[in-house]
């Protein structure tokens, strides 16, 4: 048994060896090479050449016009603001103050259940 | 102006319309139809200045508009060209000296070829894209020396 072959895993499905592996790199890395040595050389990195065109538009910064997850809800989030601002006022991300809550909460609804009799 | 001698590839062309009213962009499209098929050329109309040879600029160009021509110009790829279709964009045509024109479009890009007419005929039109053709033809010419 060779080197090359010790390093072989073999399994029901096939075989993986590193050094084909990395063969195969080298190879397609060529490939990849050959292709962008061929590109357009007067191209200008920095430039309005490298930004996304938008019929002339200014490019903003992604962060500024990405639709987020929660972009979908905006309609329903917007018609209920009133709502959703003392919630989201609430939501701390703090865990003690949502024990808090719990507790209080709890406290409150033993009080309602039993407090009263 | 000399002959064509080493273009190797299509000439691809983005048309961008400033405030035209819109008969010299119908006279582009005409230069396109069946009759005058300057596709058989390989001169294309592409919907991307990042993937054009030539601009087109129809029109007197809008205040509001010069600085998306600006950016349009600036994202074509070296070597490139630019015609101006029609004496709107040559001159300001009727709209000269308007309060709510930037110019004619010399004074916004650079400009290669004027194609004058109120609109000019497909025939002018695609003698100016050849003349840009030779004019890239040059610029190539030059950037391969500088390669080299
Ligand atoms: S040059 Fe004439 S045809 Fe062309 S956009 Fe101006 S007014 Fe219209």
């Amino acid at each position: 048994m060779t080197w090359i072959e010790s390093l072989t895993l073999n399994s029901p499905s096939g075989f993986w060896n590193p050094i084909v592996w990395l063969a195969f790199l080298i190879v397609f890395a060529l490939i990849g090479y050959l292709i962008y040595s061929r590109g357009n050389r007067s191209y200008k990195p920095n430039t309005d050449q490298v930004k996304p065109f938008l019929s002339g538009n200014e490019v903003e910064d992604v962060e500024e016009i990405r639709v987020r997850a929660g972009d979908i809800y905006w309609g329903f989030i917007e018609a209920l603001k009133g709502y959703y601002n003392a919630l989201m006022r609430m939501h701390t991300g703090d865990v003690r103050d949502y024990i808090l809550w719990y507790l209080g909460l709890g406290a409150v609804i033993l009080f309602v259940l039993v407090g009263g009799v | 102006m000399g002959k064509l001698t080493n273009f190797k590839r299509s000439l691809w062309v983005f048309h961008a319309s400033g405030g035209s009213c819109n008969a010299c962009d119908i006279e582009i499209i005409a230069a396109l139809t069946p009759r005058y098929d300057v596709e058989r050329f390989g001169i294309k109309l592409v919907g991307s200045p990042r993937h054009a040879d030539v601009l087109l600029v129809t029109g007197a160009i809008p205040r509001d508009f010069a600085d998306k021509l600006r950016r349009i110009y600036e994202q074509m790829p070296d070597p490139k060209a630019v015609v101006v279709i029609g004496c709107c964009g040559t001159s300001g045509g009727v709209f000269y000296d308007s309060y709510n024109i930037a110019g004619p479009i010399d004074e916004i890009i650079p400009v290669d070829v004027y194609v004058p007419g109120c609109p000019p005929r497909p025939e002018a039109i695609i003698d100016g894209v050849v003349k840009a053709w030779l004019k890239i033809e040059k610029l190539e010419k030059e950037l391969e020396g500088k390669k080299g």
